[in-house]
C-alpha cells in the first residue's frame, strides 16, 4: 500500500515538473516521494532514526535512513492516520500521549513500517521519540544504537558525541558488512556544506519585507532538509529553491501593502489537510514566513574533523538544551524576520510542545510579540475543531492588526 | 441611521440595534436552537418589532460568535473577542479584564487604557466552567438554571467539585445529593469550581490581576453565585456586570458597524 503510495505521488509530481509545472516545494516533494519508495522497496537498507541523528553520515554509509516522525506526519497528510493511532491504545499507550509516535507505533504493529536493518535512537529531541524507536527496535528484534546528545557545545561535549558518533560507524559497518569509504565520507560532507550554503541565501531571502515565499512553501523544510544532507537530493532541493526565491525577489520590488501581518510558527505544522494557511493568507493578508526550526544553528563541517562537525550540529539544534536556548533562538528570529506575531499549536501530548509554553510565551512578550497558543494535535486530524481554531486564529489577527 | 449587531452562540441568538448616537435603541435574545438561520431572522425581527424600524433602514450589521458567517446580510464577521471587547469598552470604559463566559466558551480579554485587545486567552476542547456546563448541573440538581443564582447563599464552603470535567462534575454532584449535603453547599462549590477554571484563564493574560477593573459578559454573568465566587477567587474585587451581560458581543458588533459604515463613507 505505502510503495503504491509513493511510487504514484513520484510519477505525478515528475510528470507535472516535466510538463513546466514544477516549485520548489514539488522538488522537495518529489524527492520525498523518492525517500518513501526506498523505504519501501525491499531493496534497501533501512534505519529508523531519531531526529538528531547524522543522516550525511548514513547516507555515506548507503543506508536509508529515516526520523519515525516523518512516518506519522506521512499518514496523517494521506488522511489515514486515526486507525493507526487508535491501535496503540490496544498496546498501552495514553491516548493523551504524542499521536506523531502513536501513529508510527500503529503502523509498526499493523505492518506498515518496513523492517529496518538496524535502529539509530537520538535522546533529543524528545524522550517519547526514543521510547518508540526502543518499542520498534524489540518489534523488529533488530539492534539498536542511541547517541545521548549533550546539552551544551563544550570541547568535552562534543568529543564525547563525536565517540559516540564513531562507534555508531562501527556498528553500522558490522551489521551491513560495508565499511566507510572516506572518500564517500568527504564526498557526502562536501554535498552536506554545499547545501548548508544555499539554504542559508534561501532563508536571507525569505527574511526580506515583504517576503518572497508563501506560508506552505517552507513549512517542515528544515528538519525533512536534515534526511538529504550529504546528497545530490539536498543540493538540488536547495538550489531550486534559492533560484525562484531570487527570480521573485527581482520581480516583486518592495511593496509591504502586499504582506499586512507576518508570522512566526512555533515547532512544526499541522500535518492534515487544514485552512490555516489559506485562512491566514486570503482573509487576512497574514503570511507565515518563517517557522522555528528553519534556521542553520551549525557552522560548515571541517573534512578535517568531520566527527566533531557533526557532533557540533547535533547539539546545535534548537530544541536541544535548556528552554532558555529555545527562546533566545526564537526571538532571534522574531527580530531577524521582523514578526508581528507568533502562532504555537501546542502540539497536544508533547512535552516539547506544551511543557514550555508559558516560558515561550513570555519570551516573545519580551520582545514585544504577541503569542496565538493554539491547542491541536498536529497529526490526529480527528482531534481538530476547525471553528474554535478559525475563532482563535481571527481574533488574534483582529488583535495583531487593532495593534500595528 | 441604524446598525445591528447580531451574537449567534451555541445558546443563545443575540442582537441589539443603535442609533447613529450609539444609543442603544432595543435589545433582543433568543434561543439559537438546530438552526440558527431561523434564530438570525426571529432576532432580528425582535429588535426591529419593538422600535417600529424598517429593515431597509439599517445601514450595517456586523455578526459575531461561532455562526458569524450565517448572516447573509452582514458586511462583516468579526470574532467575539474583538466585538465583547468593543461592547464593554461602550458599557464598562475602566474595565481593564474582561471575563465572557457563554455557552460552550469562555474567555478572558486583556484591554488597554484605549480599550484595545492585548492579549486573550480561551478555554479549550472542554466546556467545563462554561453555561452547558450549569445546566448539566442544574439538571443534576434538579433545580431551574434562574433560581441556582442566589442558591449558594448561606454556604459555609467545604465543598470541592471537579474543575476539569462536566461529565465527572455531574457525577460528583449526584454523589453528593446521595450523601445528603445540603444544596446550598453543592452549588458554592460548583461555582468555586467556575472560578477556579476561570481564574486561571485571567493569569494567563495577566499573572497578577491585582488593582485592575475586572467586568463580566455573557449569559453566565446572570449568575449571582458565579460572579460573587470570581470575584473572591480574584481577591475580593468587585466585578463589573452591565445590565444586558449576555448582549455585550451584539453591541460591540453594532459599533463595529457602525464604524465600519462610517469608514465606508469617509
Amino acid at each position: 500500500m505505502m510503495k503504491e503510495y509513493f511510487d504514484s505521488l513520484e510519477s505525478g509530481l515528475q510528470s507535472a515538473i516535466a510538463q513546466g509545472k514544477g516549485s520548489p516545494r514539488k522538488t522537495y516533494s518529489l524527492e520525498l516521494a523518492r525517500l518513501g519508495q526506498r523505504l519501501y522497496s525491499g531493496e534497501h537498507k533501512v534505519a529508523w532514526c531519531g531526529i538528531a541523528a547524522p543522516y550525511d553520515l548514513l547516507n555515506a554509509m548507503e543506508v536509508t535512513s529515516c526520523f519515525v516522525e516523518f512516518i506519522g506526519a506521512m499518514l496523517a497528510s494521506t488522511g489515514i492516520v486515526g486507525d493507526f493511532i487508535e491501535a496503540t491504545e490496544q498496546i498501552g499507550y495514553s491516548s493523551d500521549s504524542c499521536s506523531y509516535h502513536r501513529a508510527v507505533s500503529g503502523a509498526a504493529m499493523k505492518g506498515l513500517m518496513p523492517k529496518p536493518e538496524f535502529l539509530i535512537g537520538t535522546t533529543c529531541p524528545c524522550s517519547g521519540g526514543l521510547a518508540v524507536i526502543e518499542h520498534l527496535a524489540a518489534h523488529f528484534e533488530k539492534q539498536l544504537f542511541v547517541l545521548h546528545i549533550p546539552q551544551n557545545e563544550s570541547r568535552e561535549e562534543v568529543r564525547h558525541l563525536a565517540e559516540q558518533m564513531r562507534a555508531m560507524t562501527s556498528f553500522v559497518s558490522k551489521i551491513t558488512g560495508v565499511p566507510l569509504d572516506p572518500d564517500k565520507l568527504k564526498s557526502a560532507i562536501g554535498k552536506t556544506n554545499r547545501t548548508r550554503e544555499i539554504i542559508t541565501q534561501v532563508y536571507a531571502l525569505a527574511r526580506q519585507v515583504p517576503s518572497p515565499i508563501n506560508s506552505k512553501e517552507l513549512s517542515n523544510f528544515g528538519i525533512v532538509m536534515a534526511l538529504f544532507l550529504g546528497t545530490d537530493a539536498g543540493v538540488t532541493i536547495a538550489e531550486t529553491y534559492l533560484e525562484e526565491l531570487q527570480k521573485r525577489t527581482q520581480s516583486m520590488g518592495s511593496n509591504p501593502a502586499k504582506e499586512k501581518i507576518r508570522l512566526l510558527w512555533v515547532q512544526n505544522r499541522i500535518q492534515f489537510k487544514n485552512p490555516i494557511e489559506n485562512l491566514l493568507e486570503q482573509e487576512y493578508g497574514a503570511k507565515i514566513v518563517i517557522d522555528e526550526l528553519n534556521d542553520i544553528t551549525w557552522d560548515p563541517i571541517d573534512n578535517g574533523d568531520i566527527y566533531e562537525g557533526l557532533a557540533r550540529r547535533s547539539i546545535s539544534i534548537p530544541f536541544n538544551g535548556s528552554i532558555q536556548k529555545r527562546i533566545t533562538h526564537l526571538q532571534k528570529l522574531a527580530q531577524d524576520y521582523r514578526i508581528d506575531g507568533a502562532i504555537n499549536p501546542c502540539n497536544w501530548g508533547c512535552r516539547q510542545g506544551t511543557g514550555a509554553r508559558g516560558m515561550i510565551e513570555e519570551g516573545f512578550k519580551a520582545v514585544g510579540i504577541p503569542v496565538l497558543n493554539l491547542e491541536v494535535d498536529c497529526v490526529d486530524p480527528r482531534k481538530f475543531t476547525e471553528g474554535q481554531v478559525k475563532t482563535r486564529i481571527e481574533a488574534f489577527l483582529e488583535m495583531v492588526e487593532s495593534r500595528k | 441611521m441604524f446598525y445591528l449587531g447580531i451574537d449567534i452562540g451555541s445558546l443563545s441568538c443575540d442582537a441589539v440595534l443603535i442609533d447613529h448616537e450609539e444609543a442603544i435603541l432595543a435589545t433582543a435574545v433568543v434561543p439559537t436552537g438546530a438552526r440558527n438561520l431561523e434564530a438570525i431572522a426571529r432576532v432580528t425581527e425582535n429588535v426591529l418589532h419593538k422600535t417600529g424600524i424598517p429593515k431597509k433602514d439599517v445601514k450595517g450589521i456586523v455578526s459575531t460568535g461561532y455562526g458569524r458567517e450565517r448572516v447573509q446580510e452582514r458586511i462583516g464577521a468579526v470574532t467575539e473577542i474583538t466585538c465583547h471587547a468593543r461592547g464593554i469598552a461602550a458599557l464598562k470604559p475602566e474595565a481593564r479584564v474582561l471575563i465572557d463566559i457563554g455557552g460552550q466558551d469562555s474567555k478572558a480579554i486583556l484591554l488597554d487604557a484605549e480599550q484595545k485587545v492585548m492579549d486573550f486567552a480561551m478555554n479549550d476542547k472542554c466546556a467545563a466552567g462554561t453555561g452547558r456546563f450549569l445546566e448539566a448541573m442544574a439538571r443534576a440538581l434538579q433545580v431551574d438554571i434562574d433560581e441556582m443564582a442566589n442558591l449558594d447563599l448561606g454556604a459555609q464552603g467545604g465543598l470541592t467539585i471537579s474543575s476539569m470535567c462536566t461529565v465527572f462534575a455531574e457525577s460528583e454532584v449526584v454523589s453528593l445529593i446521595a450523601d445528603g449535603k445540603p444544596v446550598n453547599e453543592i452549588v458554592q462549590g460548583l461555582n468555586r469550581a467556575i472560578a477556579t477554571r476561570t481564574l486561571a484563564l485571567v493569569k494567563r493574560i495577566v499573572a497578577n490581576p491585582a488593582g485592575l477593573p475586572v467586568a463580566m459578559s455573557g449569559g453566565v454573568a446572570h449568575n449571582a453565585g458565579v460572579v460573587r465566587a470570581i470575584s473572591a477567587a480574584l481577591g475580593g474585587v468587585a466585578v463589573l456586570v452591565p445590565p444586558q451581560p449576555d448582549t455585550v458581543g451584539a453591541l460591540g458588533a453594532a459599533l463595529i458597524a457602525k464604524e465600519k459604515c462610517e469608514s465606508f463613507r469617509g
